[in-house]
C-alpha cells in the first residue's frame, strides 16, 4: 500500500478544511488534504452563497454577528475574485414585526455590524422587484460569494506551498496508537485504491460528519446534528442586491443574487442523515411562496434547480447541550482538541461555524495544532490574498460577457447560458485530470444556466472524448451521469417555463441523441 | 373592432401535425389557415419518421408492434384512431415530400421494419420511414464518420466510438472548413453545402482519407434547398454510401419536413401565417367561432367553423403548469386529462423512469374532438396519454392525428351537407 507522511492530514475538502489546509501550508507546515467528494461538495457547496455582514444575527446572536462583521471585511480583502459586492438589505415587509427594525438597528450598532437606514424609496428604485410595501430598509455590506473559486484558492494556494491535496479519497480508518491518533487510511473512491498517510497532526475538518471521523478514532461523543435547508435557484437575477427580511431569522427570508441566478433560501429542518438530500414538496411551495413575499411575481419566473445541504450544528454531549430545535442551536463553530476533551493526542475536530467564518475558524484549528506541536507559528491568513486574487478586483456579473466578447472570433461559446468557452473546458479537464463533468461545472458553471445542460452536455462530453486516454465508455458515463445528476435537482421544481425546457432536453437527450441506449 | 378574416377551418400550431391536418384539409377543398406563433417542433426534431421505436424494448416490426401496443395502451392517441390509421398517413407523407420543392429528396421504409440510425452519439435510434440520406446508416459495414470542428453540436470521435461499442466498424476523421467564423450550426453549414464549389472542395478533401469499402457518416448538414442533389453529389465524388446523422437542434432534415409540408399546404391553396399567436377565441355555446391572434400591429379575428388545435403539449407552452401545479391549455381552455391525482408525485426522481406528467393533454373523443366542444379538434402531441421522446412515436401521432382530424372535418362537413 502506498504511504505518505505529513505534519497535518486534514480530513474534509469544504471551505473549512481548505482554510486549514492554506494556514497551515502558509505557515509552513507539510499538509495533506483529503476529500470523500470533490471539494466543496458537502455543506460547503450546497448553500446560498451568502458572505453575511452579520446583520442576520445582530438581534439574535451578537457574538456570532460581530464575527460575522470582522470576518466579512477579511474575506473581502482576501479573497475578492470568489466574492460580488451585491451589497445587502434588509427589509420589513407588511409580513414582518415592525418593532424588530429598531432592534435590529440598535444590534448592528452593538455588534459592529455597518448598517445605514435608507429610504424604502431609495431601496425601491435600486432593487425595483423588491415588494413595493416595504416599510423600513437598511443597508449592510452582504455580499455573495462563489464557494466553489474560493475552495479551490484556497487549495491551489496550499498546492504551490507544498500541500497534497486528494479530491475524492475517503477516510476509511483512523490510525490510533493508544492515546495517539497518528493519521488515516483513505481509499481513492474512483480506484478503490488505500492509501496510508501518517501524520503528526490530524484534523477533522468534515462538517456534519464529524461525529462519524471521531467515531473512526474510537472518540465518542461529538454530536453535530445535521440542520437541512432546502434553496432554490430561480433563472433571473430578480435582485442584484441580496434581500433579507427584517425579522428573526425564519424560513424563506433571503434571497442571494448570486452569479446568473438568484437563490432563495432556507429552511432548517433536523434531520438524522447528513447525506439526506429529500426535497419535500411542501417545502418547495413554501419557498416560493415566501419568495413571492420579498418579490411579487417571484413564483412566475423559471425555478431552474432546488437542493437542500446541512448545517452542522454542534452538540458536545460531553458539555451541556440545549435541546432546542436546531436553528437555536448556536451557529458559533467549535474546536475540540482531542487532548483536552478525550485525553487523545494528534486529534482536533473543527465543527459548526459557516461559511463567513470559514478562516476564523481555520486560524483557531492551526494556532491549537501548532501549540501541541509545541512549535507556536503566526497566522497569516487574514492579510495573505489567494491565488486569483490578486489584483484585488470583485467579480462582476459581467465580467463573462466581456470575457467573452474579447474571444468571439477565435473560441466556441459550448455553453451559451453561462457564456463558457470550449478552451476553459479543455483546460479545466486537462488540470483536473477528471471525466466527471460535475467536477467540471463547479468550475465553470457548466450546465448551471436555463437550459440545464440540455444543449451542453453532449457538447462537453464530445470534448471530454477528444482527450487523451479518455475511451468511449468514460464519455458515456460522464454524458448519462451528468444528465441525471442535472435532472436530481430539477425535478421537484418542474412548471412553467423550466417544464418547457425540460421537455425540449428530454427531446435532445431521449429524441435526438437516444442516451438510454448507448450500446 | 378587430379585422376579421373568414376560413373553413383555422389549424394552430405549424408542427408535422398541424401542417398535415391542414394541407389534407386544403387538399379536400376547404379553405385552411394556420395560425403559428413561430416555426414548429420540426426544427429540433431529427426529421425522421418514428412510429413506434420502444415499448420499452426495441421495436424492430412496428406494423406487427402497433396492435398490442395499442391493446397494452388503452390511453394512447394510438388507440384512439387505430393502427391502421398510421400507414395511409406516412404514405401520404412520403408521397408529398417527393412532390415537394426539394427536387428528388425523399423518404423511405414505412411500418414493416424500423431502420436503426446512429445518432450524435452513436447509439442506434428505431425509425419507421427515413430520409434517403440517412437510409445507409441501417447497416453493419465499416464506416467513417465526419466531423467538422467549426460544428460543435457533432462529435465524430463519439459517435465512431460507440458504433464500434455496438460492434460496428467505425473510425473517425474530422475536415477543417473555413466559413469565417469559429463556430457553425448546422444550418449555416447546410446553406454551404447547397453550393457545388463547396461540395466538390469538401468531397476532394475528404476523399483522401477513406478507406476502400467504407461508408461516410456526416453530420445531417447536406444541403437545405437542393438536399437530395447535395447528397448525390457528395456520394457520387466519394463512390460510396454517405449518410446523415442528425444534430443538436436546429435540425436540417426537420427543416426540409417544415418545407416540405408547407410547400403541400400552400399547393392545396392553403395559408401559413408564422408569427401570429392566438390569443383566444369567440364561442357561442360550445362552438368556437373565431381565434383571436396577434398578428402584426394588432389583433386579428380568424373566424373558422372548424378549428384545429396542433399547439403541442408542454414543451410548445401550449399547455402549462402553473407554479400551483394546475396544468392548462392555453388558447381554448380546453379540458385536460391525464393528470395524477392530487397527492401523487408530478415526475419522479428517476429520470428514465415513468414521469406522471408526461401524460397530460387535452381530452377527446374517438374522432379527436375536444370534450366539451363541438368543433375544436385535436392533433399532435397536445394529445394525452402519449411519451413520444421515449416510445419514438412522435410523427406518427403527428401524421396520423393529423389525418384523422381532417377525416372527422370531412365526415362532419358531409353530414350537413346531406342534412
Amino acid at each position: 500500500m502506498e504511504k505518505l507522511s505529513t505534519d497535518v492530514l486534514v480530513i474534509g475538502g469544504g471551505a473549512t478544511g481548505a482554510g486549514v489546509a492554506w494556514d497551515a501550508a502558509l505557515r509552513g507546515l507539510d499538509v495533506v488534504l483529503v476529500e470523500r467528494g470533490d471539494l466543496g461538495t458537502g455543506t460547503s457547496g450546497r448553500f446560498h452563497g451568502l458572505l453575511h455582514s452579520g446583520g442576520r444575527y445582530a438581534v439574535k446572536d451578537p457574538s456570532a454577528a460581530d464575527e460575522c462583521a470582522r470576518e466579512n471585511l477579511i474575506v473581502r480583502h482576501i479573497a475578492p475574485d470568489a466574492i460580488e459586492d451585491t451589497g445587502g438589505f434588509f427589509v420589513t415587509t407588511p409580513f414582518d414585526d415592525p418593532a424588530y427594525a429598531d432592534r435590529f438597528a440598535l444590534g448592528c450598532r452593538n455588534t459592529g455590524v455597518p448598517c445605514e437606514e435608507i429610504e424604502p424609496a431609495q431601496a425601491l428604485r435600486e432593487e425595483p422587484r423588491l415588494n413595493p410595501r416595504v416599510s423600513r430598509a437598511f443597508r449592510v455590506p452582504d455580499a455573495s460569494i462563489d464557494v466553489w473559486r474560493l475552495v479551490w484558492a484556497l487549495a491551489r494556494g496550499a498546492q504551490e506551498r507544498g500541500a497534497r491535496v486528494l479530491p475524492y479519497h475517503e477516510a476509511v480508518a483512523v490510525h490510533r496508537d493508544g492515546d495517539e491518533i497518528k493519521g488515516a487510511r483513505v481509499r481513492n473512491s474512483r480506484t478503490g485504491d488505500e492509501l496510508d498517510v501518517e501524520a503528526r497532526i490530524t484534523v477533522s475538518a468534515s462538517g456534519a460528519w464529524a461525529g462519524k471521523i471521531a467515531g473512526l478514532a474510537g472518540i465518542e461523543g461529538v454530536q453535530v446534528r445535521p440542520g437541512r435547508g432546502i434553496m432554490i435557484a430561480m433563472n433571473h437575477r430578480l435582485v442584484n442586491t441580496v434581500v433579507n427580511r427584517c425579522q428573526m431569522p425564519t424560513d424563506g427570508d433571503i434571497i442571494v443574487p448570486i452569479r446568473t441566478v438568484c437563490v432563495v433560501g432556507t429552511t432548517d429542518v433536523d434531520t438524522e442523515d447528513p447525506d439526506d438530500h429529500s426535497v419535500i414538496q411542501d417545502e418547495v411551495d413554501a419557498m416560493l411562496a415566501y419568495g413571492e413575499r420579498l418579490v411579487p411575481g417571484f413564483k412566475d419566473a423559471r425555478a431552474l434547480r432546488v437542493w437542500t445541504g446541512v448545517r452542522p450544528l454542534f452538540e458536545d454531549t460531553k458539555g451541556n447541550g440545549d435541546g432546542g430545535s436546531s436553528r437555536d442551536v448556536t451557529r458559533a463553530h467549535a474546536l475540540l482538541d482531542h487532548m483536552d476533551r478525550d485525553g487523545v493526542s494528534g486529534f482536533f475536530t473543527i465543527t459548526g461555524g459557516k461559511l463567513t467564518t470559514y478562516r476564523l475558524m481555520a486560524q483557531d484549528t492551526v494556532d491549537a495544532v501548532c501549540r501541541q506541536l509545541g512549535d507556536p507559528r503566526p497566522c497569516t491568513t487574514a492579510t495573505e490574498r489567494l491565488p486569483g486574487s490578486h489584483d484585488g478586483e470583485y467579480i462582476r456579473v459581467e465580467d463573462r460577457l466581456g470575457r467573452r466578447e474579447r474571444h468571439l472570433r477565435d473560441d466556441q461559446l459550448i455553453c451559451e447560458c453561462e457564456l463558457i468557452p470550449r478552451r476553459r473546458i479543455e483546460d479545466t479537464i486537462r488540470q483536473r485530470g477528471t471525466t466527471d463533468l460535475d467536477d467540471v461545472r463547479r468550475l465553470l458553471r457548466l450546465g448551471m444556466g436555463p437550459c440545464q445542460g440540455g444543449f451542453c452536455i453532449y457538447r462537453a462530453a464530445g470534448i471530454l472524448h477528444g482527450h487523451d486516454g479518455i475511451d468511449t465508455s468514460q464519455a458515456n458515463r460522464a454524458l448519462v451521469d451528468y444528465v441525471l445528476e442535472r435532472w436530481k435537482g430539477v425535478w421537484p421544481i418542474l412548471y412553467g417555463d423550466q417544464l418547457r425546457q425540460a421537455r425540449l432536453d428530454d427531446w435532445i437527450f431521449q429524441g435526438v441523441l437516444d442516451i438510454e441506449h448507448l450500446p | 373592432m378587430s379585422p376579421t378574416l373568414h376560413y373553413d377551418a383555422v389549424v394552430l400550431g405549424a408542427g408535422v401535425a398541424g401542417l398535415t391536418a391542414a394541407a389534407r384539409l386544403a387538399e379536400g377543398g376547404a379553405r385552411v389557415c394556420v395560425l403559428a406563433k413561430g416555426v414548429g417542433s420540426t426544427h429540433l426534431a431529427p426529421g425522421t419518421i418514428g412510429v413506434l421505436g420502444y415499448d420499452p424494448e426495441r421495436v424492430e416490426k412496428p406494423a406487427d408492434a402497433l396492435p398490442g401496443f395499442i391493446a397494452a395502451h388503452p390511453d394512447h392517441p394510438y388507440a384512439l384512431f387505430g393502427a391502421d390509421a398510421v400507414a395511409p398517413a406516412l404514405e401520404w407523407f412520403a408521397d408529398r415530400v417527393e412532390a415537394g420543392p426539394q427536387p428528388g429528396y425523399r423518404y423511405t421504409g414505412g411500418l414493416e421494419r424500423n431502420h436503426f440510425l446512429p445518432t450524435a452519439v452513436g447509439a442506434l435510434r428505431p425509425s419507421a420511414l427515413v430520409p434517403e440520406t440517412m437510409a445507409a446508416g441501417d447497416t453493419n459495414a465499416p464506416v467513417c464518420v465526419v466531423g467538422l470542428p467549426v460544428l460543435r453540436d457533432f462529435y465524430a470521435s463519439l459517435c465512431a466510438g460507440n458504433l464500434r461499442r455496438g460492434g460496428i466498424e467505425a473510425r473517425a476523421v474530422e475536415i477543417e472548413v473555413e466559413v469565417g467564423r469559429v463556430e457553425a450550426n448546422a444550418l449555416g453549414l447546410a446553406r454551404r453545402f447547397d453550393d457545388p464549389a463547396f461540395r466538390a472542395a469538401f468531397a476532394g478533401r475528404l476523399a483522401l482519407l477513406l478507406r476502400p469499402g467504407e461508408r461516410v457518416a456526416m453530420p445531417a448538414i447536406l444541403g437545405l434547398r437542393d438536399p437530395h442533389g447535395a447528397w448525390s453529389d457528395i456520394q457520387r465524388r466519394l463512390g460510396g454510401p454517405v449518410f446523415e446523422v442528425p444534430t443538436l437542434p436546429p435540425s436540417v432534415p426537420g427543416i426540409r419536413v417544415y418545407n416540405a409540408l408547407v410547400a403541400a399546404l400552400r399547393a392545396a391553396g392553403g395559408r401559413l401565417i408564422v408569427g401570429a399567436e392566438a390569443l383566444g377565441v369567440e364561442r357561442e355555446g360550445e362552438r368556437v367561432t373565431a381565434v383571436r391572434a396577434h398578428t402584426s400591429g394588432h389583433d386579428t379575428l380568424f373566424s373558422a367553423r372548424w378549428v384545429v388545435l396542433a399547439t403541442g403539449g408542454f414543451a410548445s407552452g401550449a399547455i402549462t403548469l402553473g407554479s400551483d401545479w394546475q396544468p392548462h391549455e392555453t388558447i381554448v381552455g380546453l379540458a385536460l386529462r391525464g393528470m395524477p391525482a392530487p397527492g401523487e408525485p408530478r415526475f419522479a426522481g428517476d429520470y428514465f423512469g415513468p414521469q406522471p406528467m408526461s401524460n397530460v393533454g387535452v381530452a377527446v373523443d374517438s374522432g379527436l374532438l375536444a370534450e366539451g366542444t363541438e368543433n375544436v379538434f385535436v392533433a399532435g402531441a397536445a394529445l394525452p396519454g402519449a411519451v413520444p421522446w421515449r416510445e419514438g412515436s412522435g410523427e406518427g401521432i403527428a401524421l396520423a392525428s393529423g389525418h384523422c382530424v381532417a377525416q372527422s372535418v370531412r365526415e362532419r362537413e358531409g353530414a350537413a351537407a346531406a342534412a
